[in-house]
């Protein structure tokens, strides 16, 4: 085995996995809240990136500053989508709410489509091309940053969801919702502020990667799936999990990457998928539903 | 047109019968005079994935297929049908194979005289039995997959390179100029995207080693959409390559390239082969630095034609943006469709098929002789072009005879 390679997996694979983290958790405080699984998540990831892209392209505003203007932004659609959408097929059936996500997907990607082409767009700052060295493995200052902006966004939710009350309805709700209820937490408003929280933190992803990625109407597409693997591995609806499981399959990725033969990298991602569905199904972080 | 269509239809006899006998008495009773007295509009249509993950490599496409069209409309449609005009019916795969197959079932069923498309191998693969059964003529547009002429099709033509000229002739010239450099390549690393497409070139650059003698020191397929390549592009370094060929589309490229110059990847030289990005103006004009001096083994137009100058500024001023490589073939398949259709003087897609069947086109702009058809509907002298960014321009350096300016190689920038 050579080490300068693992050394390279192991960090590419760490400063992946946080934005897959920062993605999962948005997505998993959905599925804690509301219980249906978001298939629009990366549509709103994708619209998060272009919302970057054309503030950086129309009042050259530095994508991660943008962060702060799309999150609040996305909050609000976010809480909007929840309202229109989805609120008022709340009592359908789950298959039903699952084609409805996705319906919601197909349109935001067709409707980026339309609205700005299927043109490959970069957003090209001027430290792009910035990047270290540790030992013999390459670090891009961009991948840094947006791996840490994810784990410390991904952080102070967790404080929020820990220590505000807003946070405790959020989790009284997603553990127990009948008990929320009953002690008068406002089911209706949390459902709304969760779908917003989980849009502004997949928005906040998107801000944070364009500085390395292109931009294209189904961009969200991979992080999307990678997410639901993430959210499975870390116990649907576990916060802490969610970011836990993001590092692990960005880990297994690189891994993969590097040291198997031909594309078996998401291989491994899925055979860790399927075992974990097989043997824990309640993810390595949550527990045994009873 | 319609008319023509609906007389034939409603007749008791086949269609095929019917037009059999007529042509029959026809070709000396003047026929074709009355075809042209009659056709107004001559059908084609097109399936191309203008939505869905490569909807931006389908509207060069299309763009270029729209220009050859509106040119031939302007300056006089189909002469020999009478000055009719090309009426293009658009359909949308959304690269599905089940798209596909409806799609052309539909503009078949429209009554289209051919169908152009459909980008991807995959969808071409399936959608050649449907043009078969209706038997209607199906010009592969972009589609490099080895396999789609082969079965004894008889209404499926190529003019493009397919995978196996396309990887070999790229190879050989990358090696021409090795040669003339003094600089030996025997190890190749290739990394391609995990796609039909990818994974045909893949095969040949795997399969041509042998015969040329070089080692394939690494072989990286990926998928499409991953958002990362440094540990695939770590391992290819370990493995100390010559030359690291890359099969894919836009993005992935885009990523490879970048990722390669911050890993200082160390090989003489990159090159793109049937690759998306490393040729395309855009792709070029959007990262300057990082693309100079790339390679590019593609389908590309003739620099020395002065008819392919006046198309691209056409192109230019109709659409706004530089012409691309799949804008030329769009553009140049549909001009194969126009002079098969004065051949044959009628819109009978048997009689349009014989004509493409016996195309020998020579005015065209593309880097190769005479477009001609073999038995498998293969363009015998179909040859790609090798091109290198030079100053933020793809230049043809490769085939010598169309080359336009002297390769830089070895490329000092990808040394580590």
């Amino acid at each position: 085995m050579n080490g300068g390679l693992l050394l390279q997996a192991l960090v590419s694979g760490l400063l992946l996995g946080g934005v897959y983290g920062l993605v999962a958790s948005g997505l998993t405080l959905i599925f804690g809240v509301l219980r249906i699984i978001n298939f629009a998540h990366g549509a709103v990831m994708m619209l998060g990136m272009y919302a970057s892209y054309w503030l950086w392209v129309g009042i050259g505003l530095d994508p991660y500053a943008s962060v702060l203007l799309t999150a609040p932004a996305f909050f609000v659609l976010g809480v909007a989508i929840e309202r229109l959408v989805i609120e008022p097929n709340r009592d359908a059936a789950e298959h039903n709410q699952l084609l409805l996500t996705l319906g919601l997907a197909l349109f935001l990607e067709n409707l980026a489509l339309v609205l700005w082409q299927g043109d490959f767009r970069t957003l090209r700052v001027p430290y792009a091309n910035a990047s270290f060295v540790i030992g013999e493995a390459l670090v891009e200052v961009s991948r840094l940053v947006a791996a840490g902006g994810a784990v410390a966004i991904a952080f102070a939710l967790y404080g929020m969801l820990r220590y505000t009350d807003l946070g405790k309805a959020i989790r009284a709700l997603s553990e127990e919702r009948e008990g929320a209820m009953l002690v008068g937490i406002d089911v209706r408003r949390i459902r709304g502020v969760a779908f917003g929280i989980g849009s502004a933190c997949v928005a906040a992803a998107g801000a944070l990667i364009t500085p390395f990625f292109y931009i294209a109407p189904d961009v969200g597409e991979s992080f999307n799936i990678m997410a639901f693997v993430v959210v499975v591995l870390g116990g649907m609806g576990n916060f802490l999990g969610a970011l836990v499981g993001g590092l692990i399959v960005g880990l297994a990725e690189s891994l993969g990457a590097a040291f198997l033969p031909g594309s078996l990298k998401q291989l491994v991602v899925f055979v860790i998928f399927v075992l974990v569905l097989l043997f824990r199904p309640e993810g390595l972080f949550g527990r045994p539903r009873g | 047109m319609r008319d023509e269509i609906r007389q034939v239809s409603l007749s008791p006899l086949s269609r095929r019968g019917f037009l059999t006998t007529l042509g029959a008495a026809g070709a000396a009773a003047g026929f074709p005079a009355i075809a042209r007295g009659q056709a107004r509009e001559v059908k084609v249509g097109y399936i191309l994935p203008v939505t869905g993950p490569l909807a931006f490599e389908a509207q060069l496409a299309l763009n270029g297929i729209v220009l050859a069209v509106e040119e031939i409309n302007a300056a006089g449609g189909i002469k020999a049908l009478g000055g009719a005009k090309l009426a293009l019916l658009p359909g949308d795969t959304q690269n599905k194979v089940e798209l596909g197959k409806s799609e052309a079932q539909r503009l078949i069923d429209q009554g289209v005289v051919a169908l152009i498309g459909p980008f991807s191998s995959l969808v071409a693969f399936s959608v050649r039995q449907d043009t078969e059964k209706a038997r209607t003529p199906f010009l592969l547009l972009a589609a490099v997959a080895d396999n789609l002429t082969e079965g004894g099709l008889r209404y499926t033509f190529r003019m493009q390179p397919n995978g196996k000229a396309m990887a070999t002739l790229t190879v050989n010239n990358m090696f021409e100029i090795a040669k003339a450099a003094n600089v030996p390549i025997k190890r190749v690393a290739m990394m391609h995207e995990d796609g039909n497409f990818g994974t045909t070139m893949g095969n040949h650059v795997e399969a041509f080693a042998k015969t040329v003698g070089y080692e394939l020191v690494q072989r990286v397929p990926y998928s499409l959409r991953s958002p990362d390549f440094t540990s695939e592009l770590a391992k290819i370094k370990a493995a100390r390559p010559d030359l690291l060929v890359i099969s894919g589309y836009y993005g992935d490229s885009k990523l490879i390239a970048e990722t390669s110059a911050k890993l200082r990847i160390g090989v003489h030289a990159l090159v793109g082969l049937a690759n998306a990005a490393y040729s395309n103006p855009r792709f070029i004009g959007e990262n300057r630095e990082l693309t100079e001096h790339l390679f590019d083994g593609n389908y590309w137009h003739n620099p020395q034609s002065a008819r392919a100058k006046a198309v691209f500024e056409a192109y230019q001023k109709r659409f706004s943006s530089p012409m691309a490589n799949h804008g030329v073939q769009g553009y140049q398949v549909t001009f194969v469709l126009k002079d098969a259709l004065e051949r044959a003087a009628s819109t009978d897609r048997d009689k349009v098929r014989d004509a493409i069947a016996k195309t020998n086109l020579t005015d065209h702009i593309l880097t190769q002789d005479a477009i001609r058809f073999d038995d498998t509907g293969e363009n015998v002298n179909a040859s790609p072009a090798l091109l290198q960014v030079q100053n933020g321009r793809p230049t043809v350096v490769g085939p010598a005879r169309f080359a336009e300016s002297k390769p830089v190689f070895p490329v000092p920038k990808w040394k580590g």
